[in-house]
């Protein structure tokens, strides 16, 4: 643990109508970590970072967030206390410009004040975002959509940033560059969470990791303690 | 889920049947007028249930046949001084050519278009007969038949439409034909696989509901003995029908009959306060669409598995 | 030649005033999918709105509006929030029917109030006319094509540069994705249906000013609406342009060559060819 928590789910279980998609899970997240959740399809991920999201509302336990009690706030109402999720699947805007994708970004209160600098930052991290502005989203590759996503993430100036399958259906080149950007990002103190497929590369980038079975954490630790073969029977539940 | 069929249905329909037949003998005057009321708008109503209800045909355009299938039968009775019975099929048979028509046009739109469309067609009708000569313009036509038939008559054929109507629905619900509308409305995958057919399926159940509706209409007309093109022609029969099917339930073959009688009752109690009659009809389809999206029959079917007349063969498969 | 410039001008100038008409109607599908049936109803509530305040105030229609708007903002917001949020889904009947059952209490609210006589609100510029040569430009009439014209500007400029705007237009796009940004996605159909409504009120007041009114021209204009929309495309603010002019010009030359008592009749009829050839409308993109 590098620093205090900013982040601290306390034993939450979340269902979907009958269906009990958490269970018990607890997790705290330092600030400036970049913690990796890793599972199978249906292990629950997408789930609790939705949560984490104020999307679903648990049915008990507690999530705190920089002190603050955020579970049950609404959905439209984390992003302002500075959680912000990539969702998987990009889901940029389509029939918007990207720029005015960047600008619904920054619409909550509190990221209205600096969206000019805001903008120029996200530009100097993906370039394309800038010389594509006033092209339709839906007119981008894959890749730029990804950059897109992120970028509208990040006009909502977040304290934690969630990412949810960021390098699905992606060429390789590209993960990396989107990797990189993501460091630098890091390196300014932003709190990364990162839901991956790809084992290897979580555990690579992440400091801290989570496995995720059938909607439990299976396993945790520091990514550099984490054995890839531990990672692999945690995973599939052995 | 295998599901009995209600056991006595054959019975409730009977009794009900013999009721209605047997009104003008023990019923008053003003009862008949109701049963005839019912039976009309029993018989447009499921009309419009299957087309909206079942074949994924939302029409605001009814009257289109309903004006169609009075004129032709007012021009044909009170002009050439053909048998009223004849003019009024040939009421439907126009409306059917009416149908086959409008079909150039609208069966090329899809959704709200095709909703729009058939509305549109029907202002084109009223347009066109009030300035036309031939119909007297707005004024309006009286039917005058060589022979007259008495209320009673008109009470009978007034009930053979409803039953008429009822039974079409069945028949073709319970056909090839209403297996495929039906496994459209179930899944839509199917419905794209099957392009063709279900066209023509379509297509049939729009020309079978201008058939009734037209005949109905010119029942109806009989009764009335007047026809002008801004009733004749009225959305607000479409909405009288729209009403009846979202109260009694769409979708079912049940519904239009219980809509019927609630508004047929409901418009006569409320006939006394003039506009407040549709004002609360309008409230209560709004309400009903809120609280119980199926009417009250799709919402008695779900809650109890109550099925008068089962559109689906015996013993068949729910579907999901 | 000389004869049809008159019709030639007007209908430019009415087609203006239809496109207004069609505005809210037009937006209103472009972001929630919903056809609005009682639009014209609810138009033509705002024409007895304005008319009550003229009669009973005293003032300038114009002036009305300051009252009529925002009523109409109000009255779009509860009927979208409270009504009709509720039963939008994959089904396209449900909205589609509580909105027709909207449109009848609406028009027998109105009958029960005002009378079925017919209304209109007189104004000092209701005859004036402008002389051009031999063309007569009556000033109403321009007053619509003007009015038309600045509110489809301002609506453009709305939805293309204010974060409102914007985040109705994302929320129209992907529902959920829009509360991920912080939109409170009930509220802002609420608000979108409430602009409508604006422009509604507007187009209510000049049509009151223009033509004669009762409680059941509404669905006349409903129809107008759906002209101009699908000559222009649905969702499109300049389609809606276009489409108003195309319609009236339709209208307006058909009347001339055909006598009045054709006007409307005529109208229809070119929509309807409009529609067989070009389902998606003249400017509208395929689906």
């Amino acid at each position: 643990m590098s620093s205090a928590p900013i982040l601290k789910i306390d034993q939450i279980d979340v269902f979907y109508g009958d269906f009990h998609a958490l269970w018990d899970v607890s997790l705290t997240i330092s600030k400036g970590d970049i913690v990796s959740i890793i599972g199978a399809n249906g292990a629950g991920k997408s789930t609790l970072m939705y949560t984490i999201a104020g999307q679903h509302v648990p049915a008990n336990g507690t999530i705190e967030f920089m002190g603050d009690r955020i579970d049950g706030m609404g959905p439209h109402l984390s992003v302002g206390k500075g959680i912000a999720l990539v969702p998987e699947g990009r889901r940029v805007f389509p029939r918007l410009t990207v720029y005015d994708n960047l600008i619904i970004g920054a619409y909550t209160p509190r990221a209205r004040a600096n969206i000019d600098e805001n903008i120029k930052k996200i530009h100097d991290l993906f370039p394309i975002l800038a010389e594509r502005g006033n092209q339709r989203s839906i007119t981008l590759s894959g890749g730029e959509q990804q950059m897109l996503a992120i970028g509208r993430a990040l006009m909502s100036e977040p304290e934690l940033l969630l990412c949810d399958e960021i390098s699905l259906g992606l060429a390789p080149v590209v993960i990396k560059s989107i990797y990189k950007q993501l460091e630098v990002i890091s390196q300014e103190g932003l709190t990364i969470v990162l839901v991956e497929q790809d084992v290897k590369r979580s555990l690579r980038f992440a400091d801290y990791a989570y496995v995720m079975l059938e909607g439990k954490i299976a396993l945790q630790g520091k990514a550099v303690e984490l054995g890839e073969d531990q990672v692999k029977k945690a995973y599939f539940g052995m | 889920m295998i599901r009995e069929p209600f056991k006595y249905r054959w019975l409730v329909l009977g009794a009900l049947f013999i009721l209605l037949a047997t009104l003008p003998v023990w019923g008053s005057d003003y009862m008949l007028l109701l049963g005839l009321l019912f039976c009309l708008y029993a018989a447009l109503s499921q009309m419009w249930n299957l087309l909206t209800g079942y074949s994924g045909l939302l029409s605001l355009g009814q009257q289109a046949f309903i004006g169609f299938g009075g004129y032709t039968m007012a021009v044909t009775t009170s002009y050439y001084n053909i048998n009223i019975w004849l003019s009024i099929l040939a009421g439907g048979v126009t409306s059917v050519l009416l149908a086959l028509f409008m079909s150039l046009f609208i069966f090329r739109m899809s959704g709200i278009f095709f909703a729009i469309g058939t509305w549109i067609f029907a202002e084109i009708l009223m347009l066109w007969f009030s300035n036309w000569e031939y119909v007297k313009y707005g004024t309006g036509l009286f039917v005058k038949p060589p022979n007259p038939p008495s209320m009673t008559m008109i009470y009978y054929a007034a009930l053979t439409m409803g039953v008429a109507a009822l039974a079409t629905v069945y028949l073709i619900l319970r056909s090839k034909i209403g297996l495929g509308l039906m496994a459209m409305r179930d899944n839509e995958a199917v419905s794209s696989s099957m392009g063709v057919e279900i066209f023509r399926s379509k297509l049939f159940c729009f020309l079978v509901a201008a058939f009734i509706t037209g005949t109905t209409a010119g029942v109806l007309y009989v009764f009335q003995i007047f026809i002008q093109p801004y009733k004749a022609f009225a959305i607000d029969w479409t909405v009288s029908l729209v009403f009846i099917v979202i109260i009694g339930g769409i979708g079912t073959i049940e519904g239009p009959i219980v809509g019927s009688l609630i508004f047929v009752l409901l418009s006569q109690y409320l006939s006394e306060y003039g506009h407040i009659s549709l004002l609360l009809l309008g409230i209560i389809a709004i309400i009903i669409i809120l609280v119980a999206p199926k009417g009250i029959m799709g919402t008695l079917q779900e809650k109890t598995g109550f099925e008068l007349l089962s559109p689906r063969r015996l013993f068949s498969e729910e579907p999901g | 030649m000389e004869a049809l410039m008159q019709p030639v001008i007007n209908g430019i100038l009415l087609g203006g005033l239809y496109a207004v008409i069609a505005l809210g109607l037009t937006t209103m599908f472009g972001i929630v999918k919903l056809v609005n049936l009682a639009h014209g109803d609810l138009m033509i509530l705002s024409s007895y709105l304005s008319l009550a305040l003229v009669t009973y105030l005293g003032i300038n229609p114009f002036v009305s509006l300051i009252f009529v708007v925002p009523i109409m903002f109000v009255v779009g917001f509860a009927l979208q929030k409270y009504l009709l949020n509720r039963v939008l889904g994959k089904e396209m009947e449900p909205p589609l029917l509580v909105a027709f059952g909207v449109s009848i209490i609406l028009q027998n609210l109105l009958l029960l109030v005002f009378t079925p006589d017919a209304k209109g609100i007189m104004t000092v510029i209701s005859v004036k006319t402008i002389q051009l040569g031999n063309i007569h430009l009556p000033v109403l009439y321009l007053a619509d094509f003007v009015i038309g014209c600045l509110v489809i500007f301002f609506l453009r400029l709305f939805y293309n540069k204010s974060f409102l705007g914007r985040a109705i237009r994302a929320a129209s796009d992907d529902v959920g994705a829009a509360r991920l940004m912080g939109i409170d996605t009930s509220n802002i159909f609420a608000i979108a249906m409430g602009i409508a409504m604006i422009t509604a009120a507007i187009a209510g007041v000049l049509v009151g000013m223009t033509f004669t009114f009762y409680p059941h021209t509404g669905p006349q204009y409903l129809i107008i609406s759906f002209g101009v929309i699908i000559i222009g495309g649905l969702g499109s603010m300049r389609g809606a342009f276009v489409g108003g002019i195309i319609l009236a010009e339709a209208q307006l030359l058909g009347a001339h060559f055909t006598g009045p008592g054709y006007q409307l009749l005529i109208g229809y009829a070119v929509l309807l060819i409009i529609l067989a050839i070009r389902p998606q409308g003249l400017f509208g993109q395929a689906h």
